[in-house]
């Protein structure tokens, strides 16, 4: 470790440390321009230039090695005569215009910060010899734009796109006095394959790339936030922290801390983190309680005197089925690959297309606007009779993994405890619930076992199995392709050609439904070859003979025939996955939402356990959550079988623990695991009263009509969310509740961080935070909840949740922590498995299983598999991201790629109208050619209410875990025979 | 500059091909922009910006990338050029030889009235450049790939003649 002396200031730098590395370490500040952190260092800028004693020339700080006994001065006169020189070139081509005063007040970015600090004057423009800089500048665009006579050529946007999130937008061209950043061949970031992340827009020092949105509302000048507060993004797993800037209790802009603090995110986000905010400013928002028309309150009671029958939920509005088959807008231009930049400006976006996806205004007409201590009244007046009228059985509470770990907490603890009910669930259901009653048979774990960061740094071999990360988790996603940039080895199964797919050494396209077959022949593979782990398989687990004998049969060959991969590759994946030396293993819904998904799982656990690729790191098992606390809802007992920590429900002990805790009778709780989401909206079903928190079931749930019809029988339903949605509409009370951003509450990442999201701005109107709503509705109800704030909640979670037992809202601030925490001093836990599984012996189990057809399968009426998912721009039911301008503008309608050999044989063309038809309906999408797609394979994604995947979706449960069959659907396609509007 | 019409992808056939043969002489694809470039300038005259998209993944790098490259060597065309490429030394030696004269009959036997514009019948573009090494033999001409030294301007029609 060289010493040195910085401005006589003695410093201790790492060996080959450069001299900004350890003058930053001792917080001497010396200014940059081209170099930031974890870019790849350039010193082209030269304004971090120092003395340092026997050079004769001032050395770059960012490019040069400390060696031991330098000294360094870093403001020498030299130093800063330079650092003025520089400045001054750069000025020489910088709208004089821009600098305000002459650059002496209120310096508008980092640049003019610099020009200020040392005192340089710019000449008069007219003694400028070179004109302004130019460069491509994203005309049009919904989300990022530039003014690129602001450039000073640093290039931090084009190592940023290249380096960090490893796509490449931008780069330098015209070398030489006309120099400048382009973006792709010919300046359309969609051909460029941007993403919109705006990671550009993070680095760039002078606002030449700037964040649309905050200017078109606050002007050109710099906004100065009111405040700026730590927050969770509220869409996928990864939990990547971003700071909101708070302007007139508005959101200005979303940024990302800084990278020196332990983020899942190191400071990047996705697009939808960066720009997907303004949902929550949107005029759909919620602001006061709804009840609807009919309900009276007639001595003290509420009595419903409006309609009967069918009418009684109906309202002015399409069914979905309607809606599907309806008429409407085929995909706009850039949808189907044209220049963003020939398209109108998102304001000449006809209104058409952007309403449908808002709250109509006829949706509002059933209700009527109430008071708090209305809609609570009715809600606890109703609840209270239907449970005592017809018993537990009746009560049934969908939770939301949207909502704080605090606010799943209450809801269940309200339910089991009031009502002694345990159908209690979440949209896990049709997430990982396979994987979780999978990784219980075999692990008795719930959740990944290692990090996100080991990923990056540490593992040879990533497996990723149903996956589209870049585009569902891209933070994450980008983290995957610069360990892959490393040097890993990247094997993607996957029946579509995604992004990883097209960049991965192996990629192993199956037949949808496939996976058992494939993952069965991997194992038979790698025992053939004698490349499994016998020393782990021996000491850490049991039963690997059943398993053994139960893959023998599926030779590559045979697999080969079901998979449609051929034998070599799968011979090939199986041989670099076993030999590691760490190999990690990804998965998501791909291998999940499956009739066999808990069978496909488990095939994986499997080939994790055989090869010992667990409990080391850079060797994970990482099942990527999609939402930002599904992790967290399931924690906190947003499951049927388990209170908070996964205690089972069934054990008498865990019963009269909670029953204690929460003050109510242990006898007038349940013992017996409740129903999960699929099963209590749908005919039979016993529920009678539902409390819905921020979920959308009729868009999500599969075969949506029938979901549907039976909301519209239900005796009571509650939805406590931020706007009317689909669901929401077929509604008694709607409660409006807070975003994200307008409450302080923590959530579970998909590597088990609980990380603490702080309030930055005020509910719109009466709207509440969820948390407070449940305190209300609880001590209203009987259950005593005397909680003044979320982390008072935190307080009784960590007395009965054991891993979270050292959890404290002070110890969240800055990184979070991994659970299990099991003390107040406990560090958090990184990676788990090293030493033992947490089962009664410590040992996994394995468990055999054969490969069974995904249910539904193509056959000449139905040719065509579906598969069904989400895209990078939007959101699940769309609720968030369709009312956000930017994120909207990307993707306005619903489109459907299909195969170019297929559409051309259909007579189909890009942004033509098709017809979708399953054995049980039918929508109408508009069709968007991509190679994407094998052959008879079609891929919707469910986030558009106008045209629903799911209303085609097949309703069939997996036996373990209740997971409806949503990516294998028989369908066939064909033009559209409904006249498509412009 | 955008090609017009729909574009052809110009690495299928022979010419994929010979960029798999030229491929075999580098180290990583990436090494290989410089040759690739020139096949599609070969191929079309000049390069586009489909074309430096089409490159980029063939190669593996970045449309941008490409394009910096494309823009840092002039001899790299960004617009469509005549039939015959025509670069005339116009340096020191050349120049105190009458370099000038000959730019100015080349002008004008070939029609293109300007340095740079393409004469109506598609046939010439012509530029000056800088010092071809031909000193001793002025004045220095490359049309296309051919070098011809000791051009005047009474020998310009005939060579001119040579490139149909």
């Amino acid at each position: 470790m060289p010493a040195l002396l910085i401005n006589g200031q003695r410093v201790d730098a790492a060996d080959g440390a450069t001299i900004l590395d350890a003058a930053r370490a001792a917080e001497i500040d010396l200014p940059t321009l081209c170099w930031y952190p974890k870019l790849p260092t350039v010193g082209n800028c030269r304004i971090c230039v120092v003395s340092v004693e026997g050079e004769d020339k001032l050395l770059p700080a960012c490019a040069a090695t400390v060696a031991e006994g330098m000294r360094v001065e870093t403001e020498s006169a030299a130093a800063l005569d330079a650092r003025r020189g520089v400045l001054q070139m750069l000025l020489e081509r910088y709208p004089a215009d821009h600098l305000i005063n002459g650059g002496r007040a209120e310096p508008r970015n980092e640049f003019e910060e610099y020009v200020v600090r040392y005192g340089v004057t710019p000449r008069a423009v007219a003694a400028h010899e070179l004109s302004l800089r130019q460069g491509d500048e994203r005309p049009g665009d919904p989300m990022i734009s530039h003014d690129m006579s602001l450039c000073i050529l640093c290039t931090r946007c084009v190592r940023a796109c290249e380096d960090i999130q490893v796509v490449g937008v931008l780069d330098v061209a015209y070398r030489g006095e006309g120099a400048q950043i382009v973006v792709g061949a010919d300046g359309d970031p969609d051909k460029a394959a941007c993403t919109w992340c705006g990671e550009c827009v993070r680095v760039c020092p002078t606002g030449a790339i700037f964040e649309v949105m905050p200017r078109e509302r606050f002007g050109e000048s710099r906004v100065a936030a009111d405040r700026v507060v730590r927050s969770i993004c509220p869409y996928c797993g990864v939990g990547c922290q971003i700071d909101l800037h708070v302007k007139d209790n508005e959101i200005a802009r979303v940024t990302s801390p800084t990278f020196e603090e332990t983020t899942p995110n190191d400071g990047s986000t996705c697009v939808k983190g960066r720009f997907g905010y303004d949902f929550t400013q949107h005029r759909d928002r919620l602001t006061k309680p709804l009840i609807r028309k009919g309900w009276v309150r007639r001595g003290g009671r509420w009595i419903w005197e409006g309609a009967t029958g069918a009418a009684r939920r109906g309202g002015p509005w399409q069914s979905m089925t309607e809606e599907g088959r309806g008429d409407k807008p085929a995909a706009p231009p850039r949808a189907i690959g044209k220049r963003i930049r020939d398209l109108s400006l998102l304001e000449r976006i006809t209104a058409d297309v952007r309403d449908r996806a808002t709250t109509p205004e006829t949706w509002y007409q059933p209700f009527r606007e109430a008071t708090w201590d209305e809609a609570l009244e009715l809600v606890t007046q109703e609840l209270t009779r239907i449970h005592a009228d017809h018993g537990p059985d009746a009560m049934a509470v969908f939770q939301s993994a949207k909502c704080s770990n605090e606010e799943n907490y209450l809801l269940q603890r309200l339910f089991r405890g009031a009502f002694g009910t345990n159908n209690v669930d979440h949209c896990t259901r049709l997430c990982h619930s396979t994987s979780v009653s999978a990784m219980q048979d075999a692990l008795n774990t719930a959740a990944a076992s290692g990090s996100m960061r080991e990923v990056e740094e540490a593992c040879d071999v990533i497996f990723i199995a149903g996956a589209n990360t870049t585009e569902t988790h891209p933070v994450f996603g980008v983290s995957l392709k610069r360990a892959h940039e490393r040097g890993a080895f990247l094997i993607v199964a996957d029946p579509r050609r995604t992004e990883l797919a097209a960049r991965a050494d192996v990629h192993l396209q199956m037949q949808p439904g496939t996976d058992v077959a494939l993952l069965n022949a991997m194992l038979q593979h790698i025992l053939a070859e004698g490349l499994e782990n016998w020393s782990f398989i021996e000491t850490r687990t049991h039963d690997f003979d059943t398993v053994r004998k139960a893959v023998q049969p599926y030779t590559p060959e045979r697999a080969a025939a079901i998979t449609g991969i051929p034998a070599e590759l799968i011979r090939a994946a199986a041989e670099r996955y076993a030999r590691g030396p760490n190999t990690t293993t990804i998965w998501a819904m791909g291998l999940t939402q499956h009739l066999t998904g808990h069978d496909m799982v488990t095939s994986l656990l499997n080939l994790i356990l055989a090869t010992g690729m667990i409990g080391r790191w850079g060797a994970a098992m990482m099942p990527v959550r999609g939402q930002n606390n599904v992790q967290g809802s399931s924690d906190m007992g947003a499951i049927p079988f388990a209170f908070p920590d996964y205690q089972a429900v069934a054990d008498p002990a865990n019963r009269d623990k909670f029953a204690r805790v929460w003050g109510v009778d242990p006898k007038t709780m349940s013992l017996v695991p409740g129903l999960t989401v699929t099963e209590m909206a749908r005919e039979g079903s016993p529920v009678k009263a539902l409390y819905i928190m921020g979920e959308n079931p009729i868009i999500s749930d599969p075969d949506i009509a029938h979901a549907e019809a039976w909301f519209r029988t239900i005796e009571f339903l509650v939805v406590q969310d931020m706007f009317l949605t689909e669901t929401a509409r077929y509604g008694d009370v709607i409660l409006p509740a807070a975003s994200f951003a307008e409450k302080t509450g923590t959530f579970v990442n998909t590597e088990r961080r609980i990380q603490l999201s702080e309030q930055a701005i005020d509910p719109p109107g009466q709207a509440r935070a969820d948390w407070e709503i449940l305190v209300d509705l609880s001590n209203r109800i009987g259950i005593k909840s005397p909680f003044s704030s979320p982390a008072d909640v935190m307080e009784e979670i960590r007395e009965v949740a054991p891993a979270w037992a050292g959890v404290t809202y002070a110890r969240l601030r800055g990184g979070g922590l991994q659970y299990p925490v099991p003390h107040d001093d406990h560090p958090g836990t990184a990676f788990l498995f090293a030493d033992r599984f947490p089962t009664a012996d410590g040992r996994a189990l394995f468990h055999a299983v054969e490969y069974a057809d995904p249910g539904e399968l193509p056959d000449d009426e139905y040719p065509f598999v579906m598969n069904t998912g989400r895209m990078l721009y939007h959101w699940h039911t769309g609720t968030m991201t369709r009312r956000s301008r930017g994120l909207d503008a990307r993707e306005p309608v619903a489109t459907v790629e299909v195969h170019p050999d297929d559409a051309a044989e259909l007579g189909l063309a890009d942004g033509d109208m098709a017809k979708i038809t399953s054995r049980r309906n039918s929508i109408v999408i508009s069709v968007r050619m991509s190679d994407r797609v094998a052959r008879r394979q079609i891929f919707v994604p469910f986030h558009f209410r106008e045209a629903a995947a799911n209303l085609l979706t097949n309703p069939v449960l997996e036996p373990h875990a209740k997971m409806a069959a949503l990516k294998v659907t028989a369908v066939r396609l064909e033009p559209a025979t409904v006249p498509a509007t412009a | 500059m955008k090609a017009t019409g729909a574009y052809e992808p110009i690495f299928a056939g022979e010419r994929r091909k010979r960029l798999d043969d030229v491929f075999t002489c580098y180290p990583t694809k990436r090494a290989a922009l410089l040759p690739a470039l020139w096949i599609v300038q070969q191929t079309h005259g000049w390069i586009s910006d489909e074309a430096m998209t089409e490159v980029g993944q063939v190669l593996g790098v970045t449309a941008a990338y490409v394009k910096g490259v494309v823009t840092f060597y002039t001899m790299y065309h960004q617009h469509p050029v005549g039939r015959h490429f025509i670069q005339v030394c116009t340096t020191t030696p050349c120049n105190l030889c009458g370099a000038e004269g000959v730019v100015e009959a080349i002008l004008e036997h070939t029609g293109c009235g300007d340095l740079g514009a393409t004469s109506a019948d598609g046939r010439f573009t012509v530029i000056e450049v800088e010092c071809l090494g031909a000193c001793g033999f002025p004045t220095a001409v490359m049309v296309d790939d051919d070098f011809i030294e000791g051009v005047t301007v009474d020998g310009v029609p005939e060579l001119l003649g040579r490139y149909p």
